[in-house]
């Protein structure tokens, strides 16, 4: 019997011992050192977990790291939804050296930055970065831990040029409503103004945001941080109501209930709507639809809000990495030169192998990178956070306006669970009290 | 258990292993399925999540919470008539397909063996197929009718493995238990549903029990083919809870599975008390 009561007291203590695995002390913002980009590495093994869209992006960067220092580098693809899959292997104590992730503070707080993440102070290659972006993203609470390697999407209006040519619109509109009533006048010529997809959802909520980017500039999420204003307040509920009116109008396409990302692009392209409110992810689709000249001749940019053209920024985790805090020194070490040599000699070759604008005042930009990529990134210096980038929570209120759509929910509601939501991530990441 | 005491009426004296022998089976059994099952207990009173190292009690707050949102009884609702309609179809199909498969022809072997497949295909697989197939038809879009549709789904993948149990059923009533029907004048419809049927109830037992609790915890074919949609009319409590998990609200993901381990276990005892009630008939 004492035999029995010494097992079950083991066990016991052995269920209070466990907690958190993924727990690993908060350590304090010490010195960081920067080895420098060429040091060699042989023998050092990294991992970096990037996602379906983006596991393409370190090809040119590791294949010169990995000769220039001996070091190995893997790319490790992880499955969509990528943010909830690595929140769960983290979770559960699995960490790679680098990861690709959304550098947005609400993003940073979900991954558990401080106790997770290396902080990436006095980076090497922050002199060099284009001065308007080094400080747009990648911090939370002043400590930096994203690298930002590639120009960060911004929400705004993809329109095709010959659908407007074809109609007599040689301007694109200069603010919200001007845009409004350019698509009733498109819509009483019989073309379909907007084109959304309500089946997958997601970008719903651009519309939302680009109608609150000059609130944003007013502190709107630092006082719905704060609790002092709320989703369900007239600032917010305005716009989701004006967006469901501009549905209900008939401005969107019949089919906005069922569409999914890839008809939105084909849509587009094809002439069959006028416009798209989207990301720069929705560019990349077009981009493997059809080729840079094709894509300058019939793609347009422009971004609107309603008091003017300002950008709504939002970056995503293909232009953002992160370095895990893995308990190996040499490691952690390892992967900070990574960064360094990404974001230093390898530079040039990772954009022109990417094709993509480079951040960086010396390195030029790819002579092949289409105009409309080139027209988001100059948008960016005068663009506003969105609510992913300024919000502390990242609530799911694009699923919500998938349901108005849909017609399962109205505006109030929309604002009501999403504000619930907000609250109820916000005081589990600490904040909200 | 062995029983141990020594001298009771009956009861096995002669010890032929030391008990501690049994050690290692009941340790596994502990870390195993034992611990989990406490964990899943003890976390849903915390604030355990994503975004902190620490992990506090919480005491209720979590169910509270729960409670107070409607999502939880929306996809508890969702959920259950998920699990009926499966239980209800898998079990009607298996049903069929045992009776018009139940004679031992080439033809019927052979038909057996297809039915038989989609059990052992990837649930996964299967959802995208049906993903694929619907593509573009209002079938996957509706928000009153596609959970049936899944759920048609779903009983498709599964008639299989209850027609299999069904045949079986049929294969062990005495076939002189027939004969002795026929000679006291039944049809062969009568005997069909007065003997044969009621004689089945230990399959139907097995199989209602089964698809009805194993849908409930289902996930990965409306995973595939709906994700939860259209507008959430599909998010049974798994996919809900997977939601949940991803945001890094882990203690709240944990409630809600607490919420799900007892809806089962509550849902369990009746019914299969009720199906073992028509057992006893026998």
């Amino acid at each position: 019997m004492k035999r029995w009561i010494a097992v079950g007291a083991a066990l016991t203590l052995g269920l209070a011992a466990c907690s958190d695995p993924s727990a690993a002390p908060e350590t304090s913002t010490a010195e960081v050192t920067w080895p420098a980009p060429d040091t060699k590495l042989d023998g050092v093994k990294l991992t970096i977990w990037a996602a379906q869209n983006s596991n393409t992006v370190p090809k040119a960067v590791v294949d010169g790291f990995q000769k220039a220092t001996g070091a190995t580098v893997e790319v490790v693809t992880v499955p969509d939804p990528y943010e909830q899959s690595v929140q769960t292997k983290v979770a559960t104590g699995d960490k790679p050296d680098l990861a690709f992730w959304q550098p947005t503070a609400s993003m940073l707080t979900a991954i558990n930055a401080r106790t997770n993440l290396q902080p990436l102070t006095g980076a090497p290659w922050l002199p060099s970065l284009d001065p308007a972006l080094r400080d747009i993203t990648g911090l939370l609470d002043q400590t930096r831990y994203a690298a930002l390697v590639t120009s960060p999407a911004v929400e705004g209006v993809y329109y095709n040029r010959e659908v407007f040519a074809a109609n007599g619109i040689t301007a694109t509109p200069k603010n919200f409503d001007e845009m409004v009533k350019l698509a009733r006048d498109l819509k009483a010529k019989g073309v379909t103004p907007f084109y959304e997809m309500g089946a997958d959802r997601w970008a719903t909520q651009w519309w939302v945001q680009v109608q609150l980017a000059d609130a944003a500039k007013a502190g709107l999420w630092d006082r719905v941080n704060s609790g002092q204003e709320k989703f369900t307040d007239k600032t917010i509920l305005d716009t989701i109501k004006t967006y469901q009116q501009l549905i209900k109008d008939g401005l969107f396409n019949a089919d906005i209930k069922t569409a999914k990302f890839e008809d939105q692009g084909t849509a587009l392209l094809d002439g069959k709507a006028a416009m798209v409110v989207q990301v720069n992810s929705f560019f990349g689709q077009l981009q493997a639809k059809a080729d840079t000249a094709t894509l300058d001749s019939k793609v347009g940019f422009f971004p609107i809000s309603p008091s003017g053209n300002v950008g709504t920024f939002i970056p995503d985790q293909s232009n953002a990495l992160v370095a895990f805090k893995t308990g190996d020194a040499k490691r952690e070490a390892a992967a900070r030169q990574l960064l360094a040599y990404w974001m230093g000699p390898g530079y040039q070759s990772f954009v022109t192998d990417r094709n993509t604008v480079s951040l960086q005042t010396a390195v030029p930009s790819p002579a092949g990178v289409p105009k409309a990529l080139l027209d988001v990134h100059a948008s960016l210096p005068t663009s506003v956070g969105s609510m992913q980038a300024l919000a502390v929570a990242n609530p799911d209120l694009y699923i919500n306006l998938a349901d108005m759509i849909a017609g399962t929910m109205t505006p109030e509601q929309v604002a009501v669970a999403t504000q619930d939501q907000f609250v109820q991530l916000a005081k589990a990441a600490g904040y909200l009290k | 258990m062995t029983i141990l005491q020594n001298g009771a009426p009956g009861s096995i004296t002669r010890r032929t292993h030391p008990l501690w022998f049994l050690l290692p089976a009941y340790g596994l059994l502990l870390v195993f399925f034992f611990l989990p099952t406490v964990f899943n207990f003890v976390y849903a009173f915390t604030d355990w999540s994503g975004f902190k190292a620490a992990i506090n009690p919480v005491g209720f707050e979590n169910f509270e919470q729960l409670v107070s949102d409607g999502t939880l009884f929306r996809s508890l609702r969702i959920t259950i008539v998920y699990a009926v309609l499966v239980a209800l179809f898998q079990n009607v199909f298996g049903f069929g397909l045992a009776v018009l498969l139940e004679r031992d022809t080439a033809v019927n072997r052979i038909a057996r063996t297809f039915f038989l497949i989609p059990v052992l295909m990837s649930a996964l697989a299967v959802g995208y197929i049906f993903q694929a197939l619907l593509k573009g038809t209002e079938l996957l879009a509706h928000t009153t009718w596609t959970v049936v549709v899944v759920a048609l789904i779903h009983a498709w993948k599964w008639m299989g493995l209850s027609m299999l149990i069904y045949l079986a059923g049929l294969k062990t009533i005495p076939l002189d238990v027939i004969e002795a029907a026929s000679i006291d004048g039944a049809s062969r419809r009568t005997a069909f549903w007065r003997i044969r049927v009621p004689l089945l109830a230990p399959a139907v037992t097995f199989n209602v029990a089964t698809a009805l609790l194993g849908s409930m915890n289902g996930f990965d074919i409306v995973q595939a083919t709906t994700g939860g949609g259209p507008a959430r009319t599909t998010e049974i409590l798994n996919i809900f809870i997977y939601r949940t998990f991803g945001q890094g609200l882990f203690a709240q993901a944990t409630t809600m599975s607490l919420v799900l381990f007892l809806l089962v276990a509550l849902m369990a005892f009746p019914v299969i008390y009720v199906l073992r009630k028509r057992e006893e008939v026998l």
